[in-house]
C-alpha cells in the first residue's frame, strides 16, 4: 500500500504541508495584527517620545538623546520605586503561586464536600471592585483596627502597630493585599488545567502507595509545567507594573516608601507637572526588565 | 450576512461621527463632578437661566475631577480638543500646572468677564502671567469649628479660640487633652492640607514670586513645622492614616475639632444627631511672623473655559456666578459658599443655623474670605507638595528639619531643572 | 490500619478547617461591602459588621444620583462583546501558533509576547490619538478594540494547545475535516475548561477595565460601572452606604458569571471520568 502511487503523494504532501502552514498563519493573523495596530504602534510612539521633552503638547528631542534616560539613575524616587517594586516581586509572586497550587490541588479532590463552594470563595477576591478591596483593607489595618486587635488579643504582639505609616509594615500590607487579591486568579487556571489530567492516573498512582505530596511533585507540577510557567510569568509581569494596590492602598506612602514604577510613571504623567518623555523612558525601562526576566523563566521553564 | 455586519459597522462609524461633531449652536456642556455640590450648583444655574434663555441647550455631565485632568491630558497630548466640554471645573490648585502645559486648550477671559468683588485670594488661583483663566467657584476658606461639649468640659468657650495664635492654642490643646483625654484635631498622616493651610494664612507659599521652590529660607514654613510636629507630639493632633478615616474621627467625635477648608461643614453637618454641639470660628495665626492672618484657604475650584468653543455664550451663562439669588438658592441643598462678596448678601446666607445653635456660619466665612492671603502656585505645585510631604514624614520621625528642607527643596529644583 | 483512619481523620479535618479559614479572609471584603450597603456612613467608619436597616434607601440614593441602568448596560454590552471575540480571535491565534508551530511562527510569538511588557500607562496617550483619528471616541467598539487580543490569552491558549493529542488531529484530517473545522469541532469543545477559565479571567478584566474606559468614554451615555462606582467617591462628603450599594451591584455579576463558568470545570472533569 505504501510504496503503491509514490509521485503524486509525494506532491500531495507537500501540498498537504504548504496548506497548513498557510492555514496557521490564517489562524494567528487577526489578532497579530490588533496587538500591532493597537499595542506596538502606539509603543513606537512612545519609544521616540522618550527622548523627548517640554510641554506636553510641543514635545522636542532632548539633547543629548539618552537625557531622560540619564536622568533616571540620579533620580532618587525613581530608584526606590524600582526597589519597592522588586521588593515585592520577590516575596509575593512565589508565595502566591504555591499557595495558589496548594488550593487548587486541594480542591481538585474528587472526594472534598463543598469544593464548589469553597472555590467560589478563594476565587472570590479577584471580582471584588477595587473601591471595596481597598477601603477594608484600610479598614482592617488601621492603629485601632481589627488586626491589631486580633494580633494583640493573640499576644503576637504586645503593642499596635502602625500598619500603613510604617515603611516596612506598609509594605507588608500590600503584599499581604496582592496575596489576597490574586491568588484565587491564578488558582483558576491551575484547576481549569488539572481537569485535564486524567483522573485515573491518580488513582493508579495511588493503588502504588504514593502519598498526596508525592503524587503533587510526581504528577501535578510536571504535568502543569506550562501552565506554572504562563503564570508565573504573568505574576511577574503584573507586578513589576504594579499599579491599583500602590495607588488605592497605601497612596506611594510613606514618604514614597511603597510606590511602585507604573504609579510613579502615572504621577509623572498626571498629577505633577506633566514630563511625557521621562515617563515614556521609565515605561521602557519596566519593559527590559519585563523581557529579560521572562527570557529567564522561559529559558528555565520552556524545554520542549 | 457579511453585508448586513458591514452595514452595521458603517452606521456605527456614522453615528460615532455625528455624534461627535454634534457642537450645535446654543449648546453649552459642562463637565464636573459631585452630584450633591458642583453638579446641583450648576443645576440651578441652568434653570435660572433657562428661564430667560429657553432655547439654550445646557449638558451637565458628571466627570470626577482627576478624570477631567486625565481627559484633558490625554486629549491635549493627541492634539485633538474637539470632545472638551464648553466649561470644566477644576482644582484651584492645578489651574496654573494646566494654563502653563496646556496653554491651546485654555480660553483667556480676561476682560471678558466682571471679576469685581471676587475674593482676591480666591481669584489669584486662576490668573496665570496677569491673565484670567477661570471664574471662581466655592470657598475653601479655612474654619476652626469645635464641639462645645468637650470645650465647656476642659471650662472653655469658642471665644477662647477665637482670634488666637497656635502658642495660644497649643495651651488650650494640652488642657483639653489632659481633662478629656481628647485631642484637639486629627489629619492624614503625610497628606500636608493642615502645613499648607497653616502656611497660607502666613502669607506665605512653597514659592517665591518668580516661580523658584522656597523652603530652605522659609522662615514661615520652618516654623509651621515645627508647631505641627509639637502638636503630633503633645498629642493634640492626631495623624490617621486615610480620608476614611479622618472622617470617622470627626462623625464618632474621637477628637474636639478641625481646622479645614470650610467644606467639611458637610461632614460634619452631616452627622444630625451633633446638632447643637458644635460652634464655628476663625483658625489661629501664627505668632511671630509678620503678616500673619487667622484667614487661610484650602482646596475649593473654579470654572475654565475650552479654547474655540462659543466663548460668549458660556460667559454669559456664567453671569449666574455674579447673582445673589443663584447663591443664595444653592446655599441650603449643597452649603456650597461662593467667593463673590455679594453672594452673603443673600437671605439664607444672613439666617441662623440650626446645626450651629442659630449662628449665621455662612455669612461668617464669606466675610473670612475676604481676609485669605493669596498664595503661589505655580506648576510644580504638586511636586513641591510631594517633596515637602516626605520632609515632613522624615521630620516628624526624627529627621533634622534644615537638611529634610534641603532634600524637599533639592527634590523640586530636579523636577524643575528638567 | 485504625491508626492510619484516625489519622486520616485528623489530616482531613485540618484540610476543612483550612479551607474554611481561606475562604473566610478570602470572602470577607466582599461580605463587608455587601453588609455595609445596608448600613450609613457613620455605621460604616465605625467599623460595624452587621448589617442595618439602610439598604432601600442607599439604593434610593444611588439611582437618584446616578444613571446605573445605562451604566449596566453599558458594561455590559461591552464586556461580553469583549468576551466572545476575545476567546475567539485568542484561542484560534494560540492553536495556530501551537498546532502549525515553525521557526518563524515562534519567532512572531516571542515579538508578540513583548507586546503586555510596556505599562498601559505609557501608551495611553498614543492609544488615544489613534481612536480619535478614527472616529471612535464614546464608541462600544473603542472600549474593547485595544484588548481584544492580548498576548496573554494567546499564550494560555498556546500552552493549552499542547495537550491537545496530534493523532486526533491526524485522525480528524483523514476523515476530510479542513483545518479551521478540526480547530471549531475538535479543539473548542475538548477544551472547554479552558475555555471557562479564560471566559472568567476576561469577564473580570473587561468588567472591572477603568483606566482606559474613562478616557475613551466621555459622555454620561457612555459611563460604565466602575466609572459609576469612582464618581460616588469624588464629592467632598462621601456617602459610603450609597458608595458601598455601588460596590455591590458592580461586583454581583463576576460572581455571578464565576459561579455560571464554574459548572463548565465540573462538567469537564465528569466528562473525563465517564
Amino acid at each position: 500500500m505504501t510504496n503503491a502511487t509514490p509521485a503524486p503523494r509525494k506532491k500531495r504532501f507537500w501540498s498537504m504541508e504548504r496548506k497548513q502552514s498557510a492555514a496557521g498563519w490564517a489562524f494567528l493573523l487577526p489578532a497579530t495584527l490588533l496587538i500591532v495596530l493597537f499595542s506596538f504602534w502606539p509603543m513606537f510612539q512612545a519609544f521616540l517620545t522618550s527622548f523627548k521633552r517640554g510641554l506636553p503638547t510641543a514635545l522636542q528631542y532632548s539633547d543629548p538623546l539618552y537625557r531622560n534616560y540619564a536622568y533616571m539613575l540620579k533620580d532618587k524616587v525613581f530608584i526606590q520605586s524600582v526597589k519597592n517594586t522588586f521588593t515585592y516581586l520577590i516575596i509575593q509572586v512565589p508565595i502566591m503561586l504555591v499557595l495558589a497550587i496548594i488550593f487548587a490541588t486541594l480542591l481538585n479532590n474528587r472526594d472534598l464536600k463543598f469544593r464548589g463552594l469553597f472555590r467560589t470563595c478563594i476565587f472570590l477576591p479577584c471580582a471584588t471592585g477595587l473601591v471595596a478591596y481597598s477601603m477594608i483593607f484600610r479598614t482592617l489595618f488601621t492603629y485601632d483596627g481589627m488586626v491589631n486587635a486580633l494580633l494583640m488579643k493573640m499576644g503576637v504582639i504586645s503593642e499596635a502597630i502602625n500598619w500603613l505609616n510604617d515603611p516596612f509594615y506598609a509594605k507588608v500590607v500590600i503584599i499581604l493585599g496582592l496575596i489576597w487579591r490574586w491568588t484565587g486568579y491564578n488558582m483558576v487556571f491551575y484547576l481549569s488545567a488539572m481537569q485535564g489530567i486524567e483522573y485515573s492516573i491518580y488513582e493508579a498512582a495511588r493503588i502504588d502507595g504514593a502519598n498526596q505530596v508525592q503524587q503533587l511533585f510526581k504528577i501535578t507540577i510536571p504535568l502543569l509545567k506550562p501552565i506554572i510557567l504562563v503564570t508565573a510569568i504573568m505574576s511577574t509581569n503584573g507586578t513589576l507594573q504594579l499599579f491599583d494596590e500602590s495607588v488605592n492602598l497605601t497612596r506611594g506612602g510613606p514618604a514614597n516608601m511603597t510606590i511602585t514604577m507604573s504609579h510613579y510613571i502615572y504621577n509623572t504623567m498626571f498629577t505633577k507637572n506633566p514630563n511625557f518623555g521621562y515617563a515614556a523612558a521609565m515605561s521602557f525601562v519596566i519593559l527590559v526588565m519585563v523581557a529579560v526576566l521572562a527570557a529567564i523563566q522561559m529559558k528555565v521553564g520552556d524545554k520542549r | 450576512m457579511k453585508k448586513i455586519v458591514s452595514l452595521i459597522l458603517a452606521l456605527a462609524l456614522v453615528m460615532a461621527c455625528s455624534l461627535a461633531l454634534a457642537a450645535e449652536d446654543g449648546k453649552i456642556t459642562i463637565w464636573t463632578w459631585d452630584p450633591n455640590f458642583n453638579i446641583k450648583a450648576m443645576q440651578v444655574a441652568k434653570e435660572m437661566y433657562q428661564k430667560d434663555h429657553p432655547d439654550v441647550e445646557i449638558v451637565i455631565e458628571e466627570v470626577l475631577s482627576e478624570d477631567v485632568e486625565t481627559r484633558v491630558i490625554t486629549a491635549a497630548s493627541a492634539g485633538d480638543i474637539s470632545n472638551l466640554p464648553d466649561i470644566m471645573l477644576c482644582q484651584d490648585n492645578s489651574i496654573q500646572k494646566f494654563v502653563l502645559n496646556y496653554p491651546e486648550v485654555y480660553a483667556e477671559i480676561t476682560g471678558k468677564y466682571d471679576f469685581t468683588d471676587f475674593a482676591e485670594g480666591k481669584l489669584a488661583y486662576s490668573v496665570v502671567d496677569g491673565k484670567n483663566y477661570g471664574i471662581p467657584f466655592d470657598a475653601g476658606t479655612v474654619v476652626g469649628t469645635y464641639r462645645t461639649d468637650y470645650l465647656a468640659e476642659a471650662g472653655y468657650t469658642i471665644d477662647d479660640l477665637t482670634d488666637i495664635d497656635w502658642d495660644r492654642f497649643i495651651e488650650i490643646g494640652k488642657d483639653v487633652k489632659a481633662k478629656t483625654g481628647r485631642p484637639m484635631l486629627s489629619g492624614q498622616a503625610g497628606a500636608i492640607d493642615t502645613v499648607l493651610i497653616m502656611m497660607q494664612s502666613c502669607g506665605a507659599s512653597m514659592f517665591n514670586e518668580d516661580g523658584s521652590v522656597n523652603f530652605v529660607n522659609n522662615e514661615a514654613c520652618k516654623k509651621v513645622l515645627e508647631y505641627y510636629k509639637t502638636m503630633v507630639q503633645e498629642g493634640i493632633f492626631i495623624e490617621v492614616n486615610t480620608w476614611d478615616e479622618y472622617c470617622g474621627t470627626l462623625s464618632n467625635a474621637s477628637v474636639v475639632g478641625t481646622v479645614n477648608g470650610c467644606w467639611i461643614l458637610g461632614t460634619i453637618m452631616g452627622v444630625q444627631d451633633q446638632a447643637g454641639k458644635w460652634a464655628l470660628t476663625n483658625m489661629p495665626s501664627m505668632p511671630g511672623i509678620e503678616g500673619a492672618t487667622n484667614y487661610s484657604n484650602n482646596g475649593g475650584s473654579s470654572w475654565v473655559f475650552t479654547n474655540g468653543t462659543d466663548l460668549d455664550l458660556a460667559l454669559d451663562f456664567m453671569g449666574m456666578y455674579r447673582n445673589v439669588d443663584f447663591y443664595n438658592e444653592i446655599l441650603p441643598s449643597t452649603s456650597a459658599i461662593g467667593t463673590w462678596a455679594h453672594a452673603k448678601e443673600g437671605s439664607n446666607y444672613q439666617a441662623g443655623n440650626d446645626f450651629y445653635n442659630g449662628d449665621a456660619i455662612f455669612a461668617k466665612i464669606v466675610e473670612y474670605t475676604s481676609h485669605v492671603p493669596s498664595n503661589t502656585t505655580g506648576a510644580y505645585y504638586y511636586d513641591a507638595r510631594e517633596a515637602l510631604g516626605t520632609a515632613l514624614t522624615n521630620y516628624i520621625n526624627g529627621g533634622d528639619l534644615a537638611s529634610e528642607l534641603q532634600t524637599a527643596e533639592d527634590t523640586v529644583n530636579f523636577a524643575m531643572g528638567f | 490500619m485504625r491508626e492510619g483512619a484516625i489519622s486520616k481523620h485528623v489530616s482531613r479535618f485540618f484540610m476543612y478547617a483550612f479551607l474554611v479559614i481561606v475562604s473566610f479572609i478570602s470572602v470577607f471584603p466582599l461580605y463587608w461591602a455587601f453588609i455595609s450597603s445596608c448600613n450609613n456612613t457613620q455605621q460604616i467608619l465605625g467599623g460595624r459588621m452587621i448589617p442595618s436597616t439602610h439598604l432601600m434607601e442607599n439604593l434610593r440614593n444611588l439611582f437618584a444620583q446616578q444613571d446605573v441602568l445605562t451604566a449596566l448596560k453599558n458594561s455590559f454590552a461591552t464586556t461580553l462583546l469583549q468576551v466572545v471575540l476575545s476567546l475567539a480571535i485568542s484561542s484560534i491565534a494560540g492553536y495556530g501558533f501551537e498546532i502549525y508551530h515553525d521557526k518563524w511562527k515562534d519567532r512572531v510569538m516571542s515579538v508578540l509576547m513583548l507586546a503586555m511588557m510596556v505599562p498601559f500607562v505609557a501608551v495611553l496617550v498614543p492609544l488615544f490619538q489613534l481612536f480619535s483619528k478614527m472616529g471612535l471616541l464614546n464608541t462600544w467598539v473603542a472600549f474593547f478594540l485595544p484588548s481584544l487580543a492580548t498576548p496573554f490569552l494567546i499564550m494560555y491558549f498556546r500552552n493549552s494547545a499542547r495537550t491537545f493529542p496530534k493523532d486526533t488531529i491526524e485522525a480528524a484530517r483523514i476523515d476530510g475535516l479542513n483545518e479551521f473545522q478540526i480547530f471549531v469541532r475538535m479543539f473548542v469543545p475538548m477544551m472547554k475548561p479552558t475555555y471557562a477559565a479564560a471566559a472568567t479571567i476576561t469577564f473580570m478584566n473587561a468588567w472591572n477595565s477603568y483606566l482606559w474606559p474613562k478616557v475613551i468614554m466621555q459622555t454620561s451615555n457612555a459611563t460604565t460601572m466602575p466609572m459609576l462606582v469612582s464618581n460616588l467617591m469624588g464629592g467632598y462628603v462621601i456617602d459610603y452606604g450609597v458608595v458601598m450599594a455601588g460596590v455591590t451591584i458592580c461586583s454581583l455579576p463576576t460572581v455571578i458569571i464565576f459561579f455560571c463558568l464554574q459548572k463548565s470545570f465540573t462538567n469537564a472533569v465528569a466528562g473525563a471520568v465517564k
